[in-house]
């Protein structure tokens, strides 16, 4: 009985397609094959998105055969910790070449709270706390960690207060405490104990969104405003002028290499200008903790060589 | 009524060994002394175009981006490798780059640029820097009068970026190119050259208050979208960039335009080496991500 049916469906459809003449013949023809085909790209993705998954799986399993490094800061001073820890800064210290500057995108509020971000990030406070105790463990001087939406200079008073107090950012600078200045957009503060140095130990900007396209564009603003007043001649706006306005009020040099702390490889919209000659080292949310990416990142930045077009 | 098992490992064997004496004389590498080597290669073309079609077909049942970029990174150190000069490097990165744009048309991609050459590239050797400037002026005549894109596919070509660096020879083969094809429809290559993103960002200032001078626009007016307009690059912002030969950064590329939300790809291969395996790779990882960019620029 099923037999007939089928035989009688079968008949009908062909019926149907003979009937509907030759060139919806080949339409229909054409719709199958891109059904097909969309199914193939559907298993195709599927099996992207799995083998992703699993190299991702692989690189934490990897990872975690190895130093503890939240442990590091994070837990109490033992003598087995307080030996890894001098050995850690003994191995960052032999790296032939680290960042004078390093910059850290953090995912913005939104994507934090909308997408699954995993282990690796906490609040935004307690990710400056780590990422401070980190640049201060690896000598670098200057650090800008950048959030999209601007959320960490709302944050600045309850930074400053953290990193003040802060036991995992002494243990970083071996028990004492060290001069950090923290700057925002239009703050300024010298968190320090004691001391009579006026350089500070570490530089940490909090950067966001505005300290990019809209400067570029309030910068266009001033000059056209110069040009019309006839204070400047239009030909003298050249790139060096431009990247003379733009330079840091402290002369510090462009971000040398940038960590971008998320799954997906976009930049969300950094400051452009300064990201001329920085390496890119992308590390996604499955890492197993802030300090391993970091840790990383320093790493794969010692190996790299820098041909400034030659 | 069985099968001779024994006839039908005979009848593999022979397959196989017809499938490999094809594959073997029919390579790229030159092993012509076989007999059959033309027939086995251009069978293997066949083959070849055949999946490559296929495949296109595959990916365009999804999004497809409508701009890509690439820095073609790596003709040198693949002509050092092969033992040649660096000029042959970047012959082969040129040959490769049209097959490039010949997968970028059939996909259906409107807007591809390539960084050809950077502002600080003229630090290179003087012989180097010539020679790379009598490739451009032969390879952009080329393009525009011989090349399958322009001619079939309507391909409009642009030279984007500082030309009062180059010398008038070049200049003159970069405003042919543009004149031969300002009237195609077709896809828009903007070839870099030289080029550098900072160059451009003070260009697209420097033409803000020139506009403001001209009392074509108010100051008030100035903000990111009057300057992003002025930008030299005149295509939407990228929705791939792909760097090749294994470096990871941006080498003052593009940078107004891919700081936003650009899937950023870095690739280990050498540019003459990039395949359209890489490419579909590519592909397919971008249109995994195309949900979460909307997401995130929504």
């Amino acid at each position: 009985m099923a037999a007939v049916v089928w035989f009688i469906l079968s008949v009908l459809a062909v019926v149907l397609v003979r009937a509907s003449g030759y060139r919806s013949k080949w339409k229909v023809r054409q719709q199958l094959l891109d059904g097909a085909c969309a199914v193939v790209l559907r298993s195709v993705q599927l099996a992207f998105a799995v083998h992703r998954s699993f190299q991702a799986w692989v690189q934490n399993s990897l990872t975690q055969a190895g130093l503890d490094m939240q442990e590091l800061l994070q837990g109490d001073d033992t003598e087995a910790v307080l030996a890894k820890r001098q050995q850690l800064s003994d191995l960052l210290a032999s790296l032939p070449q680290r960042p004078e500057h390093l910059a850290v995108i953090l995912p913005e509020s939104k994507v934090r709270e909308n997408e699954a971000i995993g282990t690796m990030l906490a609040g935004e406070v307690d990710d400056v706390e780590v990422l401070c105790a980190w640049g201060l463990l690896a000598k670098i001087s200057h650090m800008s960690i950048y959030a999209r939406d601007g959320s960490l200079s709302r944050s600045f008073d309850s930074i400053a207060g953290r990193l003040r107090n802060s036991k995992m950012v002494a243990r970083a600078f071996d028990g004492r405490t060290p001069n950090i200045c923290l700057e925002a957009k239009s703050q300024v503060e010298h968190i320090c104990a004691h001391s009579d140095s006026s350089q500070p130990d570490i530089h940490i900007c909090l950067w966001s969104r505005d300290h990019g396209y809209p400067s570029i564009a309030k910068l266009a603003q001033e000059l056209a405003r110069e040009v019309q007043s006839g204070a400047l001649s239009p030909t003298a706006i050249t790139e060096a002028c431009v990247a003379t306005r733009l330079q840091d009020s402290r002369g510090c040099k462009h971000p040398e290499l940038v960590l971008l702390l998320d799954d997906l490889p976009c930049m969300s919209e950094f400051p452009p200008w300064q990201l001329q000659n920085s390496e890119l080292v992308q590390i996604g949310s499955g890492e197993r903790s802030l300090g391993d990416a970091v840790f990383r990142a320093l790493v794969r930045f010692a190996k790299i060589e820098m041909r400034w077009g030659k | 009524m069985g099968v001779d098992v024994r006839s039908w490992y005979a009848w593999v064997a022979v397959l196989a060994t017809l499938i490999t004496y094809i594959v073997v004389s029919g390579l790229r590498k030159p092993v012509s002394f076989l007999p059959l080597y033309t027939p086995c290669q251009q069978l293997l073309n066949y083959v070849s175009q055949t999946t490559r079609s296929i495949l296109v077909r595959i990916l365009r049942q999804g999004h497809i981006p409508a701009h890509i970029s690439f820095i073609m990174d790596g003709n040198r150190r693949y002509a050092r490798m092969r033992h040649r000069a660096a000029t042959s490097g970047h012959i082969s990165g040129f040959d490769n780059l049209t097959r490039v744009l010949d997968w970028c048309n059939a996909l259906g991609i409107t807007h591809v640029s390539v960084f050809a050459f950077a502002i600080n590239n003229f630090n290179r050797s003087p012989s180097e820097v010539e020679a790379l400037m009598d490739l451009a002026t032969n390879k952009l005549r080329e393009l525009a009068t011989k090349s399958k894109l322009v001619k079939q596919h309507n391909v409009r070509i642009c030279v984007v970026g500082n030309r009062s660096l180059l010398s008038k020879e070049v200049q003159e083969a970069a405003e042919f190119a543009e004149e031969e094809t300002k009237n195609n429809t077709g896809m828009r290559l903007n070839i870099c050259f030289p080029y550098s993103a900072t160059d451009e960002i003070s260009f697209a200032v420097q033409r803000v208050a020139q506009d403001v001078q001209a009392h074509e626009l108010r100051v008030d007016e100035v903000d990111e979208r009057v300057v992003a307009d002025r930008l030299r690059i005149k295509s939407p912002d990228p929705d791939i960039l792909v760097r090749t030969s294994g470096q990871v950064r941006f080498s003052n590329y593009m940078l107004w335009q891919s700081a936003k939300r650009t899937h950023i790809q870095f690739i280990d291969v050498f540019w003459p080496d990039f395949s359209f395996f890489h490419m579909f790779c590519i592909l397919i990882s971008w249109q995994l991500s195309y949900g979460q960019i909307r997401q995130r620029n929504a």
